[in-house]
């Protein structure tokens, strides 16, 4: 009977796994969602004091794993401008994957602030009371309207279900929010590039931590447009690893080589941007920024261990030049493997990056008394991560087993069957 | 100007920024508003179908794309981009009247692809229906061998009431059986008269004034398609099942609803009535 109504609801066409091998691999995530709703249970009733942040450690696993995936998500808002206002058209075999993973990070970001903020039934304080001179009101505002955009361009991909799509007002709100899609992408556009520069500028502006400081243009920090040029080189590589990942955990051929090579090459040309910008930027800092602030540069490194010169050396040569140069040459990138460990070493380099700025920054003395101060999270504050990757997984299992997320998957499949 | 924002100011950090992100709201919301206006509209003036054909006909490969003309041969690897509605193609226009498309249409022998009879005396839809004028001058529409099929004995077709307006390529059927159900594409614009007396007709049509016939099959290359049909049907299978199920030089069984696992006969019937 479950059987039958799970059919019901899959595409035709395309092979699933059996519903009980489905509910097998839901399991684990669905018990790591139930830890993880627990631990923001009591964090919400009881207060922060469940996590090992304090009154110096005021960002810790939350704010850098929200930037992480913030930048990871931007392959959503970047392959939509690349497909409908680029027309890189092979990217159609992608944007409804993008389009997921968008919402996921996005929606699990907006969940974790609010754990971390607290008190989220005062949430629309922040819009009733904006402080417009503040980089967070920015990301506040830019990000609960990009999630609501977000939500949006997932209303045509979830209409596009076989059982939805029977319905004809269904057909054709789908048909007609697809028309307009244009418009979402560039407000995306738009709202992602500021977010992601904000994000950035919050770090850049911080004039009592020299580490994080930054000169820039105007009003925005250097970090800003780094912020933003680095989540659209990562976006592309991310919607790679990803669809690769769901490749190989479905045992299918869900995307054409040519959309892999595309996403590489983009990837890469932006990546080596970033890292020409980046190595420029790091440059004028220990040269001018640093030391005109009474910080000569070298001693923010002098520390060793978790936080020496390796970290600085890996974020930009392992985890930004290396990669960059896997996806940019034709040859490497024609390889799979290489391409995938490229587009990988490119996601952990930005990964890397947001790290050093919350958690390093946050880390090292800023004064003569103080000291080097390590933070260790809680089990809370895994546990909620762990919530938001078991939702991530979820909504994205879900979508695929009952979505169209790679419309090229029955053409690979038939073009296989051939064989 | 902003109101419901606590401590305003005429300051020009307030009024980018809040202008900004109110203009942003706006056009959201605008965007949204408008998509379903038009949905609504689409919806009242039945318009339903036609989207639902077009957004099927994206969602089909290259290969179930192939132009009717390159299933002759005549022009290799092209693919159709009418949406199967030839009346509106000057490639179809041009070729129509060509030695090579005349003969193709002249043979004259009755077709059998592995076992699917195709009678000439009819022409052929790409959804597996076919059109035939009878002698009242009204159209005799019905589903091909293929089609019939899968229909089976217990099978059960769900017909448009008499008065119904039909518009080619718009879904005008629904054959419903084992829990399946796939939408059939009209191959004629006209006026449902009722259901066809006897015989393998499923209706009577009156065709519409100015009706042609010219984006449907005819002859050889409705052998042709034939063939192409059942090719992708094996692959189809072979993709979702994991297995092929026509052996070559076999022929389709007579009743493949009774042969095929639910699954499988679920696909093939998406795919015969590109219903993907």
């Amino acid at each position: 009977m479950v059987d039958r109504i799970d059919e019901a609801w899959i595409a035709r066409g395309v092979r699933r796994a059996p519903f009980g091998r489905f509910l097998l691999w839901a399991a684990p995530w669905a018990a790591l969602l139930a830890l993880g709703a627990y631990a923001i249970f009591l964090c919400l009733r009881d207060g922060l004091f469940h996590t090992n942040m304090d009154n110096r450690y005021v960002f810790g696993l939350w704010i850098f794993l929200d930037l992480a995936v913030i930048a990871l998500g931007a392959g959503a808002f970047f392959t939509g401008f690349l497909l409908y206002v680029l027309r890189k058209t092979e990217l159609r075999a992608v944007i409804n994957s993008a389009v997921v993973i968008g919402l996921v990070c996005y929606s699990g970001a907006v969940l974790i602030l609010a754990v971390d903020v607290g008190q989220p039934l005062r949430a629309w304080f922040t819009f009733y009371h904006p402080n417009v001179h503040s980089m967070l009101t920015e990301v506040t505002f830019c990000i609960t309207c990009y999630l609501t955009v977000l939500l949006i361009e997932y209303v045509p991909v979830l209409l596009k279900n076989r059982r939805l799509k029977m319905k004809p007002s269904m057909l054709v709100f789908e048909y007609n929010l697809h028309k307009v899609m244009v418009v979402f992408a560039l407000i995306g556009t738009l709202l992602s590039f500021f977010h992601q520069g904000s994000l950035g500028g919050l770090f850049g502006v911080l004039r009592g931590r020299p580490f994080a400081f930054r000169e820039g243009l105007l009003i925005w920090p250097s970090t800003f447009f780094l912020f933003v040029l680095s989540a659209m080189a990562v976006g592309p590589s991310f919607v790679a690893v990803t669809t690769w990942m769901a490749e190989k955990i479905t045992r299918r051929r869900l995307v054409k080589d040519e959309v892999y090579q595309t996403l590489g090459r983009i990837s890469g040309k932006l990546l080596l941007a970033y890292v020409f910008f980046k190595s420029l930027d790091t440059l004028l800092w220990i040269n001018q920024t640093a030391p005109e602030r009474g910080f000569p540069a070298h001693r923010f490194y002098e520390y060793g261990g978790a936080f020496g010169t390796w970290i600085l050396f890996t974020e930009i040569a392992l985890l930004g030049l290396v990669p960059a140069l896997l996806l940019l040459k034709p040859e490497w990138r024609a390889r799979r493997g290489l391409l995938i460990a490229g587009a990988a070493l490119a996601c952990l380099g930005v990964t890397l990056n947001r790290f050093v700025f919350t958690i390093q920054t946050l880390a090292l003395p800023t004064l003569p008394f103080d000291r080097l101060l390590l933070y260790w999270p809680s089990w809370q504050e895994f546990a909620a991560f762990g919530f938001v990757l078991a939702y991530g997984m979820l909504v994205y299992s879900f979508s695929y087993r009952y979505l169209k997320l790679f419309p090229q998957e029955r053409e690979l499949a038939m073009n296989e069957a051939k064989r | 100007m902003f109101p419901w924002v606590y401590g305003f100011e005429w300051h020009p950090g307030y009024l980018v920024f809040l202008g900004v992100f109110f203009t942003v709201a706006v056009v959201v919301a605008g965007t949204v508003l408008a998509a379903l206006w038009r949905s609504f509209t689409a919806v009242r003036k039945k318009h339903d179908g036609r989207i639902y054909w077009h957004t099927a006909f994206e969602e089909l490969t290259p290969e179930e794309r192939r132009c009717r003309h390159a299933l002759t041969g005549e022009l290799p690897g092209r693919c159709c981009d009418q949406e199967f509605d030839c009346r509106g193609c000057r490639m179809h226009a041009r070729l129509l009247y060509s030695e090579e498309a005349g003969a193709q249409a002249a043979v004259a022998e009755p077709a059998e692809v592995c076992g699917i009879s195709m009678p000439l005396d009819r022409y052929y839809h790409r959804g597996h229906t076919w059109v035939r004028e009878g002698e009242d001058g009204m159209l005799l529409v019905g589903l091909d061998d293929l089609g019939r099929r899968l229909l089976g004995s217990d099978g059960a077709v769900e017909l448009p009431p008499p008065g119904t307006e039909l518009r080619v390529n718009e879904p005008a059927f629904r054959l419903r059986r084992n829990g399946v159900e796939a939408r059939i594409l009209s191959p004629v614009d006209g006026t449902v008269e009722g259901p066809a007396a006897g015989g393998e007709a499923l209706v009577r049509v009156r065709p519409a004034a100015g009706f042609r016939t010219v984006h449907l099959l005819r002859g050889g290359e409705a052998a042709a398609w034939m063939w192409l049909e059942l090719d992708r049907l094996q692959m189809a299978l072979a993709a979702s099942c994991g297995a092929s199920t026509l052996a070559d030089g076999g022929v389709v069984a007579g009743d493949l609803g009774r042969c095929l696992p639910k699954r499988d006969f679920d696909t093939a019937c998406g795919l015969a009535f590109l219903d993907v």
